[in-house]
């Protein structure tokens, strides 16, 4: 009865969001498809990291492929936007798939470095590759419907969103995991680690290419500096960490709420907005460092015992 | 009978450091099997090759008459081998519940597909090692005996042939070990075959049908439970010399 009501509740919430270029304005809509990609972002990276345990750094490679996909696609070859967009979804899943194989192996810190290592290879390579426009980028066609990519970047992100919740009550969740809380356990209770690691990297790079795929279409102009951005990547993981990692709706609820306050910022108080993100990660460390999925669960029964005890357990 | 489990050969050399030397036995189906040793005798290194947490440098493990050579640990898990942790490995974000139902999902024959059966599976071993009433709480709540229980009901809830038991009765009072015992007992009645690490002598005592002794990494002993425990080397090898 109480999940049939949550249920409701967030149809609701989609169907506002989807009927917001006609309430608002196009300040507003704009602003909603940056916010929509983020939150798609963060869900990627929820299930590689939040989920699985893997800290990626490398997310935003992903990202750039999908982007790249659909500007080479509908630049060089003149084809239409959803053929680029299964090029940019077919080039980050085969590419996770492939590195996932050999960096997999490593873990904690060694994976984050190892990927991060990767989103620097990256610009260097693209920025050389003709087909890609060298290092000067690629100009696409102009389409001028903010609504549709608006409402493509929402339903990105509900997909993405409903693919979390199915992992979160599966098998295939289950062993993501059991991998998580303790590999060698997961292996011995005859979880197929290797398999499954590889599988949720592709899966995040799926979300996330394809983040990059609508992007590119709707900004029209990307090069190797801008869509290959570790910048990106450490906002994908801020706004995943501080909404609740592993969780289904906490990454876009982080999403939402930070870019809101750094939207503010940047407009009233530009000297502060540059830091906030620094701010966010300190505070959210000492105090709340499950994120808001976690705190929400927990700050009924605790009250203002939940700040001291993280502060206390994590000897701040 | 038939051998569920013949090891032969094994050797296990970490650098220069001999942890398993040229060890070789037999394990009959519905049998168990007790193996003893003074601490650091290479008991745990010889279940983690069992169960192919470890590779053997030399010799060869056969399961049910198929070589254990490069099968990673999960395909062993699938083929019906299950095992317990020494040092526990819980999953701590996990609930009681979910911690089983990874076993029962993944086991014998790769688990239950089947989300909701698999946690009437888990239930039920959770009943059995008397975690029944435990089963919402979070694993890293528990307490050591019952997370000793928690390490049982994972192994059991993946079907195994072959239950590897590495020190189930460590930090357990005397009631509990009775319990445990007992516990054992009626698994091998459904016709698992064990093999148990144990410093628990009256567990090895009641339980096992044979006894190895290793020390160490090489098997000194083997053989019926009462003579192994009288023999003047397994004594020797746990107390030291007598002095004269």
């Amino acid at each position: 009865m109480k999940s049939t009501a949550w249920g409701i509740v967030l149809a609701v919430i989609v169907a506002l969001l989807a009927a917001l270029p006609w309430i608002g304005n196009t300040v507003l809509v704009q602003f909603g498809i940056n916010v929509l990609l983020l939150a798609t972002l963060a869900q990627g990276w929820n299930i590689i990291s939040g989920y699985t345990g893997y800290p990626s750094f490398g997310n935003s490679v992903f990202y750039g492929l999908g982007a790249y996909g659909v500007a080479i696609a509908m630049v060089q070859y003149h084809l239409p936007f959803w053929v680029g967009m299964l090029l940019g979804l077919g080039l980050g899943v085969v590419f996770a798939g492939l590195l996932g194989l050999a960096v997999l192996r490593l873990k904690g810190h060694y994976f984050a470095i190892c990927t991060l290592g990767l989103a620097l290879v990256m610009t260097a390579i693209v920025s050389n590759l003709e087909i890609a426009g060298s290092n000067i980028g690629l100009v696409l066609p102009l389409l001028r419907s903010e609504v549709l990519f608006y409402e493509l970047a929402l339903g990105l992100l509900v997909l993405a969103t409903l693919t979390i919740f199915w992992l979160s009550r599966s098998r295939f969740g289950l062993g993501l995991i059991a991998i998580r809380e303790n590999e060698e356990g997961a292996a011995v209770m005859g979880v197929n680690t290797t398999l499954y690691k590889v599988l949720a990297f592709m899966l995040s790079a799926a979300f996330t290419a394809l983040a990059g795929g609508i992007y590119a279409y709707y900004i029209t102009f990307i090069d190797p500096v801008g869509v290959f951005d570790i910048g990106l990547n450490v906002k994908m993981i801020i706004m995943a960490v501080f909404g609740g990692p592993g969780s289904v709706l906490g990454p876009v609820a982080g999403a939402f709420i930070l870019s809101a306050i750094s939207e503010v910022l940047a407009t009233k108080v530009t000297s502060i907005a540059s830091m906030f993100f620094g701010i966010v990660i300190v505070i959210a460390v000492m105090f709340m460092p499950r994120g808001i999925a976690h705190l929400v669960q927990h700050i009924k029964r605790m009250g203002w015992g939940y700040f001291i005890d993280n502060v206390r357990t994590h000897r701040l | 009978m038939e051998n569920i489990l013949e090891v032969s050969g094994l050797i296990k050399r970490f650098h220069g450091v001999v942890a398993v030397s040229n060890v070789s036995f037999h394990l009959k189906r519905g049998e168990i099997l007790g193996l003893i040793g003074p601490n650091g005798a290479g008991k745990t290194t010889l279940v983690n090759m069992v169960n192919g947490t470890l590779d053997p440098t030399e010799g060869d493990i056969v399961f049910e008459g198929q070589s254990m050579r490069g099968v990673p640990a999960y395909r062993r898990a699938h083929l019906g081998i299950g095992r317990t942790f020494q040092v526990m490995k819980p999953f701590p974000g996990m609930s009681v519940l979910e911690n089983v139902s990874v076993g029962a999902l993944f086991g014998a024959n790769g688990g239950e597909r089947n989300l909701g059966r698999a946690r009437e599976q888990a239930r039920a071993c959770l009943e059995f090692v008397g975690l029944g009433k435990r089963i919402a709480q979070h694993a890293d709540a528990l307490g050591g005996p019952d997370r000793k229980r928690l390490e049982l009901a994972r192994a059991l809830a993946m079907k195994p042939r072959l239950l590897l038991l590495d020190e189930v009765m460590a930090g357990l009072n005397h009631v509990e070990i009775e319990e445990v015992i007992e516990d054992i007992k009626k698994v091998r009645d459904q016709g698992i075959s064990i093999l148990v690490i144990e410093h628990v002598m009256k567990a090895i005592k009641s339980l096992s049908d044979r006894v190895l002794v290793l020390h160490h990494g090489e098997k000194i002993m083997e053989g019926g439970t009462d003579d192994v425990l009288r023999d003047s080397r397994v004594i020797e090898a746990y107390l030291g010399h007598k002095r004269q």
